[in-house]
């Protein structure tokens, strides 16, 4: 009996040790926008869930895309039938590290430049990314930020022939998220 | 006047209406009224997490852009600048509700434990948030 208290003990010990450095969100936001001379597309998800491990430097994020808003319903209908088509391809994920992460002091208040390396998968595709982003560390608060590209063509996402000139090949996506301890 | 011209009115006049009908459907197409929809299932927070945990892809099938309508203990609640979201069943097994904007006010009553039923609009499955409802309403 004393035994298993014992091994109960130690299994939550190394469970918390296995926590203590694990950050996570289920309410982060990512807004696209789509700009061409003729019109600007802008979508935001603020239902981004994503876990950081502080230690190893591993990064997750996770999307639905029904999950993202637009402020004309038809963009909306748009976006998840005919690009993203989000019945077949109902989540978006990237699974990553932050490669510089031992330049990263958590502890200390501060901003620091963070080198994010990984493969995504929108649409049914995976590719490989290298981006920037930017960790700030303020009484314990973790939150990371990042402007990035993407190219439609890369995930085949198709635009119809009449809105070719008005649709550009990059969209850009503006990450926001604001970790907390799990 | 001719006939002529008067079909080419008449065209012209045809054109130019479907045009602007066209113009508005685009921009002024209102939003899906989640509120307003009747339910497509209805069922415990427990049951639609077990079936997307079961298969995912039969889950996305079946509830996927549904509007459906659960009840379950709340198990956690989160306030910030994206919004509200309150997660039935618990932590682990969560059905994750985003509360529409309208119905914020409500939702701040609502506790830890409470017992609540909601409806809203089903986005799909991950591991981290569990089952999504979006544009969640308040039922009672």
């Amino acid at each position: 009996m004393k035994l298993k208290y014992f091994l109960l003990t130690i299994f939550i010990g190394l469970m918390w040790g296995s926590y203590a450095q694990k950050y996570i969100t289920k309410s982060g936001r990512i807004d696209i926008v789509s700009n061409s001379p003729l019109f600007t597309v802008e979508g935001v998800n603020k239902k981004v869930a994503s876990i950081l491990n502080t230690e190893t430097g591993e990064l997750v994020i996770s999307m639905l895309i029904r999950s993202f808003e637009f402020e004309e319903a038809l963009m909306e209908e748009q976006f998840n039938g005919n690009y993203m088509q989000s019945k077949t391809y109902p989540k978006s994920i990237f699974k990553g590290r932050i490669s510089n992460i031992k330049e990263i002091d958590f502890a200390k208040d501060g901003k620091y430049k963070a080198q994010i390396e990984g493969k995504i998968t929108i649409h049914g595709i995976t590719k490989e990314i290298r981006e920037q982003g930017l960790i700030s560390i303020s009484e314990k608060m973790i939150s990371a930020e990042s402007e990035f590209y993407i190219s439609l063509s890369d995930f085949d996402i198709k635009i119809e022939k009449a809105f070719k000139n008005s649709i550009d090949d990059k969209v850009l996506l503006k990450v926001n998220f604001k970790f907390n301890k799990q | 006047m001719k006939l002529g011209q008067k079909i080419i009115l008449i065209i012209t006049g045809i054109v130019l209406v479907v045009g602007i009908g066209a113009t508005c459907y685009v921009f002024y197409k209102p939003h899906r009224n989640i509120a307003k929809e009747k339910p497509a299932f209805k069922m415990e927070a427990s049951g639609l997490f077990g079936e997307f945990n079961m298969n995912e892809d039969l889950g996305n099938e079946k509830f996927g852009d549904q509007v459906i309508q659960v009840t379950g203990k709340v198990a956690e609640i989160t306030i910030d600048d994206n919004g509200i979201s309150i997660i039935l069943n618990n932590s682990m097994e969560a059905i994750n509700c985003t509360i529409d904007a309208q119905y914020e006010e409500r939702a701040r009553k609502i506790e830890f434990g409470d017992s609540v039923t909601i409806k809203g609009r089903c986005d799909g499955f991950d591991m981290i948030m569990g089952v999504v409802l979006s544009k969640c309403i308040i039922i009672e």
